[in-house]
């Protein structure tokens, strides 16, 4: 019972993680439906950016987060200005915006790996605190992980309820077609999901950077994940993707209570299988 | 100079994996992320029949042909419920848990050591052990696995796959069985993908679990998108270019602690740079050349028929709480046209989808020649002799004029795969029988001139129009028109009537839903009044139009 | 662009193979390298080509073996990847004609053998640790211990300690299985029990569900039969779990010194010894030229491929002796049994065993104070 308790504490953070991966995702997908696997690498490179603050310029870690956070957005802006805008103007078709992304999350991998070196970064932090919950253990960075989900999730969803620009994100990410017919400036949205969901991915990954070091290659797992998170929870809506992202945590750590861990994400996708095969349209997504 | 032979081994492998995934995402648009899991199941079955039981060439191949196409179908189940990203999630469920057996059924699979010493095949006495000894094969069996692919791009099941692509329900409407098309095609796709897993066990002779993962998968599709969708030989191309390209870039001098890192980058680059400059793909789907091939006669379009009274019987329909229909009686009468109106969520559209079984009703009966079309799917019904048109058209907009009406015309022996390739000659007969028909189709409408051109350069006239022509191609002896004339202007219509009234003439049963009142009095014999799921009246318009209570009703 | 790179493509890929046939002493020693030089696992390709890098200049700084200099080629098999390794030996083949090659991952490795066999090409492997990879080819020799004999001894050493209940955390990969069924005989037979056995994917980050079971499990032991980077985050996560029982495994490379920070201290490993003091000058000579030229701390995959390019110097040397043609395979193993045993960067000699396996000293090591400190050896039974 104590394994389990422990496991409900790793799924819930790890959740968290997933949740964070999936609304950041599903912000720029949603809104854009640019399969952006180039997210992936941003990803890296935010924790990269982050690392190279704390170590290089020696600034104190949360304002190397922040600087993490602020390239990433700028990251992400570039990318949809230099890369994805052109092809949309092209009237490429979506598919082939997604190969043009594969290509830059090719380019980008090894450019970090290049700039920066193969060997795994890590960040001068005092020792995570450990909280012991009754049987079950926790730190300081998982505790992060979940309260910085709690923290984005309500300001996300403050700022696209109570703003204008906000209400017309939702719009779009809850139907493409009716906003271009409404006449919201879509590219100045696109824009600004990219610089909004870009920034956001850089927080878990900062969090990553502390936790477990940075790699060049980190954030192809990450960009897997937050796409599965997005399609569990059901596409177009992010209350879905944080969702998902939970089912994601959850059924991944506690589904090894009694299975052994080799099969890890194959429980994890068995039971998305599942779940798709009668519930098509993804678990939290109203729309048929 | 084995380096280039083996290049051009890879080369073969690669255009068999591009033009068979092509069939799956360009051609049936079922984007299927599993192609690598079909490579592997073909290697790894391929190395066990061969080292287990010492069988030889091409034994182990045929055995893994047939146990990756069966697991193709199995993949092809969830497919049928779903489409678009979600089909991209179960694909990546299956890819994941396919090499979870890889590397955890160790007694079959070796494990996490993979599969040595695989048997070399040996053909006429010679071990093929080498890249130059084994290019022969490997070309011919591309060579074979292309000329399979482009026969199913190349019938009308091809046809019929992309119908499917471009809109399932449409294509269901039209009379195709869209399941049996995706197992169909799933099977052939991983068949002609474990091929390539196969010949790549037998060269390699070490295979291991890690070499068929989604990477794999995504290199591939790569290839099949840069090349472009839709296009067999443009994979050919792209999974040429995509093996040589990284192969020339080694040839670019670099300091090597960076070569291999920057070398990516410059591939990653350029393939930005050809999807920029070919947005479409290098070479693009063609559009068909059809037309050019039929023959001059025509047959009648209106043949007389004796059509039967289309019957439904206290048809009920509820969504969630909403009661779309309720207690429904009506009967559609044949050589007449019967119009449908009533106010907006009357229940006239799903009325249609519960006569044309796109619905399964919560109570009652549909009836046509005293056979109870319960339980029917959409396309049976539709071979029964009862079809319908769709309120937004649902057109194979990226496909031709006259593809559109090939595609709904009944009974094609090359909608079969074991046709197309079991009787081709009889196939290319009936297909030079099936132009003329189309192209007398599109006479009758009066849409001949565009036959070539593609149903996106259409006007919303001519949208409609062809979305007639695409259900008089059915053969159907019931027609039910959902909408067939709104948004027209007047002298369109008074063009477009003649066509429902030759048809109700000929003996067929016709049934409009319509807004106009105008267009209902000047079309219809006879009109249904629905409103809140029920049947209020059914009488002649006029009549129907001077009820004051309906009229209150129909404006409200 | 393209049309110039076709034509040094064919080009080079022509002239150099009929060049390749000539005389018995080549104008250069060709030593091929396949390694892991993009891809997720590209840290390692990173050390390991330098290793090879600072053998290579080392050795031509003094004129080279034989009066002729070696070359170094590197190529990339992408992390792992047989295919990719297949394309790579291909190339060294045809184009280069290189006769030796460096290996590296199991995969690639074994994909190889077989073309390694039919043209005659000498393997050495620094670095996959698979019992597999023994005898994959009839050319292969190895000069670093097996991942399972590493197991074993870690294990015995275990024992020795007093501890009964052995929880591991495992790379799911041929490396990390071998020790899993390696171990599971010796440490049963001496009356201990594995209490959990964790599989962990090679290059993923998050551990958590397995070190949960493993804290679950109650082990007085936790055993680590993986490789970098995943000790370093499996150290530092274990004690993040706020377990303290004694962790054991079998390689601390400086990546993962760097990830488990001061959370590494007092965890034991069992390696091939290696100790950069005076009493070893080599070792010592390797390191500081390792620390000048890359500016950072000497990896043990480094060393192995530094050393790995001096074995196939000397073999260079005896082979000629013997007469004939002599860069290939089958000569070079012909004057490796012939004597078996070579200078060891790792101290001493280093003796090839029949099963093409070089014998090393084997030490315990223990972190303290960021230092990897001796602190004996063990014999590997």
């Amino acid at each position: 019972m104590d394994l389990v308790l422990q496991l409900l504490v790793n799924g819930l953070v790890n959740g968290s993680h997933y949740a964070l991966l999936g609304l950041s995702f599903g912000l720029i997908f949603g809104t854009t439906r640019i399969t952006h696997f180039a997210y992936g690498p941003l990803y890296a490179l935010s924790a990269y950016a982050c690392w190279w603050a704390s170590a290089k310029l020696g600034l104190p870690l949360a304002a190397a987060a922040a600087f993490g956070i602020g390239a990433g957005a700028v990251a992400g802006v570039l990318c949809y200005v230099l890369l994805y805008r052109p092809f949309e103007r092209a009237g490429s078709p979506p598919l082939v915006i997604l190969i043009a992304s594969l290509g830059l999350l090719i380019l980008l991998e090894n450019a970090i790996g290049i700039v920066f070196g193969t060997d795994t970064k890590v960040v001068a932090a005092p020792p995570a605190g450990i909280f012991v919950l009754g049987p079950a253990v926790f730190t300081s960075v998982q505790l992060a992980q979940v309260g910085a989900l709690a923290a984005i999730a309500l300001a996300l969803w403050l700022f696209l309820s109570r703003t204008r620009f906000g209400r017309a994100v939702l719009a779009q990410t809850d139907n493409p077609e009716m906003a271009t017919i409404v006449g919201i400036d879509t590219q100045r949205m696109s824009l600004l999901v990219f610089a909004l969901g870009s920034a956001i991915a850089a927080v878990p990954a900062c969090l990553v950077l502390v936790k477990d070091g940075a790699t060049a290659h980190m954030g192809f797992v990450a960009v897997f994940m937050g796409f599965v998170a997005v399609v569990v929870g059901g596409i177009g809506s992010l209350r879905g993707a944080v969702a998902g992202g939970y089912a994601l945590g959850l059924v991944e750590s506690l589904g090894l209570w009694k299975i052994p861990s080799e099969w890890q994400s194959t429980i994890a996708f068995v039971v998305l299988f599942l779940v798709l095969l009668f519930r098509p349209q993804g678990l939290f997504s109203g729309r048929q | 100079m084995d380096y280039v032979f083996h290049i051009l081994v890879m080369v073969a492998l690669f255009a068999i994996l591009a033009t068979s995934f092509n069939l799956l995402i360009g051609f049936a648009g079922l984007f299927a992320l599993s192609h690598a899991a079909f490579y592997g199941i073909g290697a790894y079955t391929t190395a066990i029949i061969a080292l287990k039981f010492g069988l030889p060439f091409p034994v182990p191949l045929l055995v893994g042909l047939a146990v990756t196409a069966a697991a193709g179908m199995l993949i092809a189940l969830p497919a049928l419920r779903i489409s678009g990203d979600y089909l991209v999630i179960v694909s990546l469920a299956l890819q994941v848990i396919v090499i979870a057996i890889m590397l955890n059924w160790t007694a079959l699979t070796g494990g996490t050591d993979g599969i040595r010493n695989i048997p070399r095949v040996q053909l006429f006495g010679a071990s093929l052990d080498t890249a130059p000894k084994f290019l022969p094969l490997a070309v011919a069996a591309a060579a074979l696995c292309y000329w399979v692919s482009w026969r199913v791009g190349a019938s009308p099941f091809g046809r019929a796959l992309k119908a499917m692509r471009e809109n399932e329900v449409a294509a269901q409407a039209v009379g195709k069985n869209v399941v049996a098309m995706k197992l169909a095609v799933f099977g052939v796709a991983a068949a002609l993908a474990s091929v390539a897993g196969s010949l790549y066990a037998q060269y390699v002779t070490f295979i291991s679990a890690d070499t068929f993962t989604l990477e794999l998968t995504i290199y591939v599709l790569a290839m099949v998108i840069l090349g472009g969708t839709g296009n067999l030989a443009g994979s050919l191309v792209g999974a040429a270019i995509l093996v040589v390209l990284p192969e020339l870039l080694k040839f670019v001098d670099l300091p090597p602690d960076i070569a291999d890192k920057a070398r990516q980058m410059f591939y990653g680059a350029l393939l930005i740079v050809m999807l920029r400059l070919r947005p479409q793909g290098l070479l693009p789907e063609s559009a068909s050349a059809h037309h050019l091939h039929a023959p001059p006669e025509r047959p009648r379009v209106d043949t007389p028929v004796a059509a039967a009274a289309l019957e439904g019987r206290g048809l009920e329909k509820r969504f969630g709480g909403i009661v779309a229909v309720q207690r429904l009686d009506l009967a559609i009468e044949p050589g007449r046209i019967t119009g449908l109106i009533g106010p907006n969520g009357a229940g006239k559209t799903t009325a249609f989808n519960l006569l044309t079984g796109f619905l399964e009703p919560d109570a009652g009966d549909v009836l046509y020649r005293g056979r109870s079309l319960r339980g029917r799917k959409p396309h049976r019904i539709v071979r029964l002799g009862i079809a319908r048109s769709f309120q937004d058209l649902k057109l194979f907009t990226r496909l031709t004029v006259l593809e559109n009406v090939l595609i709904a015309l009944p009974r094609q022996r090359g909608d079969h795969l074991a046709a197309v390739y079991l009787a081709p000659w009889a196939v290319a007969r009936e297909e030079r029988a099936n132009l003329a028909r189309a192209m007398a189709v599109l006479e009758f409408v009066g849409l001949a001139a565009r036959a070539a051109e593609p149903a996106t350069g259409l006007s919303y006239a001519e949208e409609k129009l062809l979305s007639v022509a695409r259900l008089l191609a059915t053969d159907a002896e019931v027609l039910l028109f959902d909408e067939p004339l709104s948004g027209l202007a007047p002298s369109t219509l008074r063009e477009i009537q003649p066509i429902f009234r030759r048809l109700a003439a000929s003996g067929r049963t016709i049934a409009v839903i319509e807004h106009n009142l105008d267009v209902i009095r000047e079309l219809c014999d006879v009109a249904i009044f629905l409103d809140e799921g029920r049947k209020l009246a059914e009488d002649t318009p006029e009549r129907l139009m001077q009820d004051p209570v309906l009229a209150e009703r129909y404006f409200k | 662009m393209m049309r110039k790179l076709l034509l040094g493509f064919f080009a080079a890929a022509f002239a150099i193979h009929a060049a390749a046939q000539s005389a018995n002493d080549p104008k250069v020693y060709k030593i091929g390298a396949i390694l892991a030089m993009s891809g997720q696992a590209s840290w390692y390709g990173t050390v390991m080509s330098q290793g090879i890098k600072q053998a290579v200049e080392e050795i031509n700084a003094k004129g080279g073996v034989n009066g002729i200099p070696l070359e170094a080629i590197i190529e990339d098999h992408k992390s792992g990847n047989a295919q990719e390794g297949v394309s790579a030996m291909n190339r060294l083949l045809s184009i280069h004609g290189a006769k030796i090659v460096l290996t590296s991952f199991t995969a690639p490795t074994m994909a190889i053998a077989p073309l390694a066999d039919q043209n005659q090409v000498l393997l050495l492997n620094g670095g996959g640790v698979s019992n597999n990879l023994v005898g994959a080819s009839k050319y292969i020799f190895h000069i670093r211990s097996l991942a399972a004999d590493l197991g074993r001894a870690a294990a015995q050493h275990a024992q020795s300690m007093g501890a009964k209940r052995m929880a591991v955390l495992h790379w799911k990969n041929d490396a990390g299985d071998n020790i899993v069924q390696a171990v599971k005989p010796v440490w049963e037979k001496a009356g201990g029990t594995i209490v959990a056995v964790e599989a962990v994917p090679q290059g993923s980050t998050n551990i958590d569900t397995q070190v949960a079971k493993v804290r679950a499990a109650n082990p007085d032991i936790v055993a680590l039969w993986m490789f970098a980077p995943e000790v370093g985050i499996a150290v530092k996560r274990l004690r993040e779990f706020g377990m303290k029982q004694p962790i054991i495994g079998v390689e601390y490379t400086a990546n993962d010194a760097k990830i488990a920070g001061t959370l590494g201290e007092g965890y034991l490993f069992v390696n091939d010894f290696f100790q950069a003091s005076a009493e070893f000058p080599w070792s010592q000579q390797f390191a500081q030229g390792y620390e000048k030229r890359y500016n950072a701390k000497p990896e043990f995959y480094a060393a192995n491929y530094y050393e790995g390019v001096y074995v196939v110097a000397e073999l260079l040397k005896r082979a000629r002796a013997q007469g004939g043609d002599y860069v290939n395979g089958e000569a070079m193993k012909k004057a490796l049994y012939a004597n078996p045993k070579f200078d060891s960067v790792y101290g001493g000699q280093m003796q090839f065993q029949p099963n093409g396996v070089a014998f090393k000293r084997v030490g315990l090591f223990k972190v303290e104070d960021a230092q990897n400190k001796f602190q004996k050896y063990i014999e590997v039974r």
